[in-house]
């Protein structure tokens, strides 16, 4: 576990105090909402990401290029990427300090997340301009496609042991 | 409740219960098959609504998230029942649990209905939903949503799972 410096304690500090960040985490019903936002956007991002790796892989919707293919899913899968981003700043601030030692959380955001999204980025303008202009995709793409699928499975994995640690902080 | 007991403490549920590793595999493969699932349906469903893709052929888009959308939903009520079967006799009793059951099922029939009348929709390539059919896309979309807000409050709602 990484021990956060002073300043980030106090700015987590302040960030879980402000009027928004109190108003979710004092409501019975504000917090789960937000979870439902954060988690419908990761469904559209994480469901178009795949839809792009699983068709790079060849394992889906092979009678259609993939460059065409990812252009037409670019909006969504940008769009989702807002939600699930402000849902989850939104779930952050709620106990930003306890949430800053988690160390399955830190996982996820200092090291699986930015490599999966920078991964992410290469391989959407990659895969528009010139690995899925044909029918078949290069073997570099493929290789891409699998690499950024177990980078986002890396991703959900660090979430999913975020309240495990929870428990124990 | 004797069926919960007997499920609960069938050999195979307490491995997955007790082992670490085994119930985090589980729990990584409920969030991902959720994600494709859900992925797939908002995605078909927008795109009947014509708010997404429009320039796509409605057959092409469910043509090709359909199969995506059943994986999805396979995995993730495998994964979910040996959570399930794990926990069974606090879960069984659990009314959010209830709701959240009740609230997929619904969201299951309704993606049953969609693909089914989708077939009909999609006869012509450039066909586009009837208005009642952009309406059951929207009220598929949101017991989707309303399953996810149901699967959230099992934990927050009552400490169980």
């Amino acid at each position: 576990m990484l021990v956060p410096s002073e300043g980030v304690v106090n700015f987590c500090n302040w960030l879980q105090n402000t009027p928004y960040a109190l108003a979710i985490a004092g409501s019975t019903w504000a917090y789960p909402f937000v979870q439902t936002t954060h988690f419908t956007g990761l469904s559209i991002w994480i469901g178009t990401n795949l839809a792009v790796d699983f068709r790079l892989l060849g394992w889906f919707g092979k009678h259609r290029n993939a460059s065409e293919f990812t252009q037409s899913l670019f909006a969504w899968n940008w769009i989702g990427f807002a939600i699930a981003v402000m849902g989850g700043a939104s779930l952050f601030s709620t106990d930003a300090v306890a949430f800053s030692r988690n160390p399955a959380l830190q996982l996820k955001l200092l090291l699986f997340f930015p490599v999966a999204l920078i991964i992410h980025i290469f391989v959407q303008q990659k895969t528009i301009k010139s690995w899925g202009a044909s029918e078949m995709v290069a073997p570099m793409g493929k290789i891409a496609g699998l690499v950024e699928f177990l980078l986002w499975l890396s991703v959900a994995s660090a979430a999913a042991n975020i309240p495990y640690y929870e428990k124990f902080l | 409740m004797p069926f919960f007991q007997w499920l609960e403490n069938t050999r195979w549920a307490r491995w997955a219960d007790d082992s670490v590793q085994v119930a985090t595999v589980c729990e990584i493969i409920h969030y991902f098959s959720m994600f494709v699932m859900v992925g797939s349906i908002v995605i078909v469903n927008l795109r009947l609504m014509g708010l997404l893709a429009r320039n796509r052929p409605m057959k092409e888009v469910t043509a090709q998230f359909f199969p995506l959308m059943w994986i999805g939903i396979a995995l993730n009520f495998f994964s979910g029942f040996v959570m399930f079967a794990g926990d069974a006799t606090t879960f069984a009793p659990n009314w959010v649990f209830h709701i959240k059951v009740s609230v997929v099922l619904l969201a299951l029939i309704s993606a049953i209905v969609v693909q089914m009348q989708a077939r009909k929709w999609v006869q012509q390539e450039t066909a586009e939903a009837p208005l009642w059919g952009k309406a059951l896309a929207t009220i598929s979309l949101l017991l989707w949503i309303g399953s996810i807000l149901a699967a959230v409050e099992v934990p927050s709602l009552t400490n169980v799972g």
